[in-house]
């Protein structure tokens, strides 16, 4: 009972949840089908807000996720959760944990929440992250919310693929230098402070306050002015401002053609992976194992080696 | 490079009341050191929220840990639940108190294997994988 990619694509057109579970499972495994649904339902895409929930592990991502959720539903819009988790470089495994806190939207039809292995890629996500907010765009889920790994200091790809950035900080993980060199404090649209009845709360706010007032110095297109906010989302406390916020962001966005900038963003983004991974696995295949280990045994050096490679893919494509 | 390789997906979940998770843990631990992708879906759940979990995560396998009784009424609704969802080919598979009495009516009613307190996490492993290798095979043909 081989299923076959156009009856999918149209089931999850039709908004079929096992669909959209299915071809997202193909893109995620790299089945020749899930290019060929995406292929069929990419017209149907960019409506979707896609919104990034990042930050230090243990800063309760998962559960301010499940509370935006609670939220978002309150007022009316469906809600895809994509929730990664790193998988084992040494045995490709994972333990996908993320659902244990969202327990509460498990038979609510208007979440769907999907968890993803890192398989292999660096930076915060799965290579398939992009193709499954493609695919939950195409359902007509309204918010897509992507709750990264627990990054450090520069795993920030999701800046690459969301709309909108909410970016976490706990009271006393010692970020005080931290969140100075952190790709993090440039990148976020929308900063929180959760946990904030512990103790350390006000100095970590203070410390972000005086870091955003720093990159409104430094970055010169800042028309959007960033929120500092507060959450125990433990208790579901913020939850209604961080929304608003986000609401407020792509109101933003709508209003200064960025939606569309950022859209053509992560579009190009997406493409150039594409091409990155494929033009790597040509390569492989075509310069075999000889060329790496002439490199192993020092016989050429690598940037040698990369040149004769993209010199042989050159030849081919040209040949073509 | 190595071609790419599709991990085995498994949801494991606790149906029932009970608290104690230290045998779920031990055995997620076991797949994800296996190569499996491993979900939690978290304590006390019902049929019906398993059901809807395995569907989206879009799983191969469902594991089912019951500790506190009922698991002649639950198991056998879930089964029931999934081949209705348009999932029963999912393998389902139940562990921990189950007596040796309920064991054919559970099979009866679509669980596929079940292991009892005091099954080495290898062998499960083991099941798994073949099962696994098994159904890449039936695919490729």
């Amino acid at each position: 009972m081989m299923q076959r990619a156009a009856d999918v694509a149209n089931r999850l057109l039709a908004g079929e949840v096992a669909a959209g579970a299915r071809a997202i499972r193909w893109l995620d495994d790299r089945d020749p089908r899930g290019p060929e649904v995406l292929a069929a339902v990419y017209p149907q895409t960019g409506r979707a807000q896609v919104v990034g929930v990042t930050g230090p592990p243990g800063a309760g991502k998962s559960t301010l996720t499940d509370t935006l959720v609670t939220e978002w539903r309150k007022r009316g819009q469906r809600v895809a959760v994509i929730a990664v988790d790193p998988s084992s470089p040494f045995t490709g495994g994972a333990i996908l944990g993320d659902r244990v806190r969202m327990s509460r939207h498990a038979l609510d039809p208007g979440v769907f929440i999907r968890s993803l292995g890192t398989r292999g890629q660096a930076g915060g996500l799965s290579r398939s992250t992009h193709d499954a907010c493609l695919v939950f765009d195409a359902m007509g889920y309204d918010i897509i919310l992507v709750e990264t790994v627990g990054v450090g200091q520069d795993e920030i790809d999701v800046v690459n693929l969301a709309h909108t950035t909410v970016i976490i900080a706990v009271p006393g993980l010692g970020d005080e230098i931290q969140a100075v060199k952190a790709g993090l404090m440039e990148a976020g649209d929308i900063f929180v402070v959760n946990k904030a009845d512990r103790d350390g709360y006000d100095a970590t706010h203070r410390q972000m306050e005086l870091m955003l007032h720093l990159r409104a110095q430094t970055v010169t297109d800042q028309r959007w002015h960033v929120p500092l906010l507060r959450a125990v989302a433990a208790k579901g406390e913020g939850a209604d401002a961080i929304v608003d916020a986000i609401a407020a962001h792509r109101a933003w966005l709508d209003g200064h053609g960025d939606f569309i900038s950022r859209s053509r963003m992560r579009a190009r983004e997406q493409v150039l992976s594409l091409v990155r991974d494929a033009l790597a696995d040509r390569a492989v295949s075509i310069s075999g194992d000889a060329i790496m280990h002439r490199v192993e045994t020092r016989q050429l050096d690598p940037y040698a080696a990369a040149e004769q490679i993209v010199a042989t893919l050159s030849g081919k494509s040209a040949a073509a | 490079m190595t071609t790419f390789k599709r991990p085995l997906r498994v949801l494991l979940a606790k149906l029932g009341m009970d608290t104690h998770t230290v045998g779920v843990t031990v055995i997620g631990h076991a797949l994800r050191e296996a190569g499996m992708e491993v979900i939690f879906t978290g304590l006390k759940q019902t049929p019906e929220m398993v059901c809807a979990a395995a569907v989206q995560e879009d799983v191969d396998v469902v594991g089912i840990s019951t500790l506190s009784a009922g698991h002649t009424r639950s198991l056998p609704k879930l089964a029931r639940l999934l081949r209705e969802a348009g999932a029963g080919d999912k393998l389902l598979v139940a562990g921990g108190v189950i007596p040796e009495e309920d064991k054919p009516i559970l099979e009866q009613a679509g669980v596929d294997r079940i292991f009892t307190m005091g099954s080495d996490t290898r062998d499960i492993v083991a099941y798994l994988e073949s099962w696994w290798a098994q159904r890449l095979a039936e695919d490729a043909a």
